[in-house]
């Protein structure tokens, strides 16, 4: 008896003490992938490209707010996270921050004061960053950002998730990976390509599927589940690699395309994509946009020429034979065939095509509901301008009709997606934004 | 064709199509519901005093029959239509050049010269045209019967009927909103239920017929569609 209750407590002992250690040992840095000179200095624009790359903006500007002071509102199942004020202001900013500090929060998540920063930064991904692109990056907020005294919303989430030291848990799941960038392949094009998408770009946040503990399921190619499709906000974010993806059947020009206009033969970037495009790829070079279409398209091997499917003809006969309609054909014959045709083609880089198209056949149904009933905005690009719209169709269409318009389009040319109930509609009434 | 107030061009109807076309989409209510179609027996007319209801239901059943295989102009609701027209920018002349001087009884090839909007010709019209019939059949026109409406409104085409030189036009304006409030969408009171679009196989606001136009000698098979998305 005696014996166990000295096992128990010595048991209770351990574990306090573990868990002290837990949340009250300073947490390691990760150092420098690359021992640079210290008057190591990046050529002139660099740290601005890389913080396009990386798309800081989105996040660390509010709307109709001064450029990276933070206090952008993100939306999480756990609360909301505020972004922080990253302009180089020593009292709100990041103007106290050293090299290796900016690097912690860069690349291990870890704030100047040790505490450690909610995922909803993309440390994960900026982990596998080159040190000449995280020295850039912070010479260029510390030297070109203009300080703004800009004191953010603390982000108060609900008990557990407050607790930022489980963080350090989660960061042993999540932070697994070696710092640096992938080994490279000899091929530039693919490498640079891989570098951006798995890096700066991020894309894996938004395109990879989420683990159980809501890690990133996938950093790299070598990952069963990387870029094969997530959620954000509601919107399906397609898969990116596989059978049937974007990728796979575009050419890698019109890949291209899409990531620096917003806009190709195929399709346009609508939701999350369409402020990427506007608020970072539009700023990467054509060779840049180029690598990460060939990178997209070699990373599975030679995808497969998309056969033509039999089932885009029988719509296409069918719209144009217009006899027997039911009535989501018959919805789209009177609203939106005018631009998108019976041939469900649309015009390149005007309207989008709606077969094998992501936003259509998404099993989240958010974005195609979103798009029908309040319309949707190309982003104006340097190389595309236009702004071009879709109207949206809430006041000409109820709940059924959208229903049954969905599910007509996500089973037309070929589409292969489950039905729409109009009972799912009412969800998506009010503007998302 | 000249382009003249109250007479407008197949151009410029056009053009007017295609602002109401842009315009529907903020008249419409918040619902998609369609709007049940109006019945004329209980509408209530907002410029139409009682005896002109009266004229304008007449002379409108008389213009385009319900006994013939189509739908007449009183199921296509055209009084309706007009009703609302006259009170709209057409009928208050509201971005046409009104300033004199004024020459009413100028050459019509000149052009629309009364001083009178459209709603102030139907005003002054009524009575006179009311007045003829009670001095030459005896009655005001509503109460008429249908063959002795027909010759007084042959009469009127032809300019028998002594109207004032700024009421002249009155026929032709009330013939020209019959035809409109017959053939409009019903997004503007007439053409009820698309009836009169589904008569002549017009299919409505669809807008789209790429597919259609090597397709020679045969039907077209869809129904029309109005501007707010109605289907018939």
């Amino acid at each position: 008896m005696n014996t166990i209750l000295r096992v128990i407590g010595g048991a209770a002992v351990l574990g306090a003490a573990g868990l002290a250690a837990f949340v009250f040992v300073p947490v390691q840095r990760t150092v420098a992938v690359t021992d640079l000179p210290a008057d190591w200095k990046a050529p002139e624009g660099a740290g601005e490209y890389v913080m396009y790359a990386g798309d800081c903006m989105a996040c660390h500007t509010a709307e109709g707010g001064e450029p990276f002071a933070g206090g952008r509102a993100i939306h999480s199942p756990m609360g909301t996270i505020w972004s922080t004020n990253i302009t180089p202001d020593p009292e709100t900013g990041i103007g106290g921050y050293t090299l290796d500090e900016f690097r912690a929060a860069m690349i291990d998540g870890i704030r100047a004061d040790g505490a450690h920063l909610y995922p909803a930064m993309p440390y994960e991904n900026y982990r596998l960053m080159t040190e000449e692109d995280i020295r850039a990056l912070y010479q260029y907020f510390m030297e070109d950002v203009a300080p703004v005294n800009n004191a953010v919303e603390a982000t108060a989430l609900s008990f557990p998730f407050n607790m930022r030291f489980g963080i350090r848990a989660w960061n042993w799941l999540a932070l697994a990976h070696e710092a640096g960038p992938s080994a490279a392949t000899g091929d530039a094009a693919f490498d640079r390509g891989a570098y951006l998408v798995q890096g700066a770009g991020h894309c894996a946040a938004c395109h990879s599927p989420r683990t159980t503990f809501m890690a990133q399921d996938g950093l790299t190619e070598s990952d069963e589940n990387y870029l094969t499709g997530g959620e954000v906000a509601g919107w399906h974010a397609p898969a990116l690699r596989g059978e049937g993806s974007a990728p796979h059947v575009w050419a890698v020009e019109e890949m291209a395309a899409y990531l620096s206009t917003g806009r190709n033969a195929h399709s346009a970037a609508n939701g999350e994509m369409g402020l990427v495009v506007r608020d970072s790829l539009q700023h990467l070079t054509d060779e840049d946009n180029l690598a990460i279409a060939t990178y997209l398209k070699a990373m599975d091997g030679e995808p497969g020429t998309p056969t033509v499917a039999e089932a885009a003809t029988t719509t296409e006969t069918m719209l144009t034979e217009a006899t027997d309609l039911d009535l989501g054909a018959r919805l789209y014959m009177d609203n939106c065939s005018a631009c998108h045709f019976v041939d469900g083609k649309g015009a390149a880089e005007i309207f989008p095509e709606l077969a094998n198209n992501s936003i259509v056949t998404a099993p989240q149904i958010g974005g195609l509901a979103n798009v029908i009933l309040h319309g949707a905005e190309l982003p104006s690009t340097e190389h595309r301008p236009m702004k071009l719209k879709m109207q949206g169709y809430a006041d000409r269409l109820s709940d059924d009709e959208v229903a049954a318009l969905m599910t007509f389009l996500r089973q037309a040319w070929g589409n292969d997606a489950p039905p729409v109930a109009a009972s799912e509609i009412g969800a998506f009434r009010a503007p998302a934004h | 064709m000249t382009d003249l107030p109250g007479f407008p061009s197949r151009r410029s109807f056009l053009k007017a199509s295609a602002a109401g076309v842009a315009i529907s989409g903020f008249a419409l209510a918040a619902t998609a519901q369609p709007a049940p179609p109006i019945q004329l027996d209980q509408y209530q007319p907002v410029f139409f005093t009682d005896a002109e209801w009266a004229f304008v239901l007449a002379a409108t059943a008389r213009l385009i029959p319900s006994d013939g295989d189509g739908p007449g102009a009183i199921e296509a609701g055209v009084p309706v239509f007009i009703d609302r027209e006259l009170t709209g920018d057409f009928g208050t002349a509201v971005d046409w050049y009104m300033q004199g001087p004024h020459n009413a009884a100028a050459d019509p090839l000149l052009g629309w010269q009364t001083p009178l909007t459209p709603a102030q010709i139907y005003r002054e019209a009524i009575p006179a045209v009311n007045a003829w019939c009670e001095q030459t059949h005896g009655a005001i026109f509503a109460d008429l019967a249908p063959d002795q409406q027909d010759t007084v409104l042959t009469a009127m085409q032809e300019g028998e009927v002594e109207l004032a030189p700024e009421i002249r036009d009155f026929f032709k304006i009330l013939l020209q909103n019959t035809k409109e409030g017959y053939f409009a969408d019903p997004i503007y009171g007439g053409n009820a239920g698309m009836a009169a679009w589904a008569y002549i196989g017009f299919p409505g606001a669809r807008a789209a017929y790429k597919e259609w136009v090597g397709r020679h000698n045969i039907a077209y098979p869809l129904g029309p569609v109005s501007i707010s998305g109605d289907r018939a």
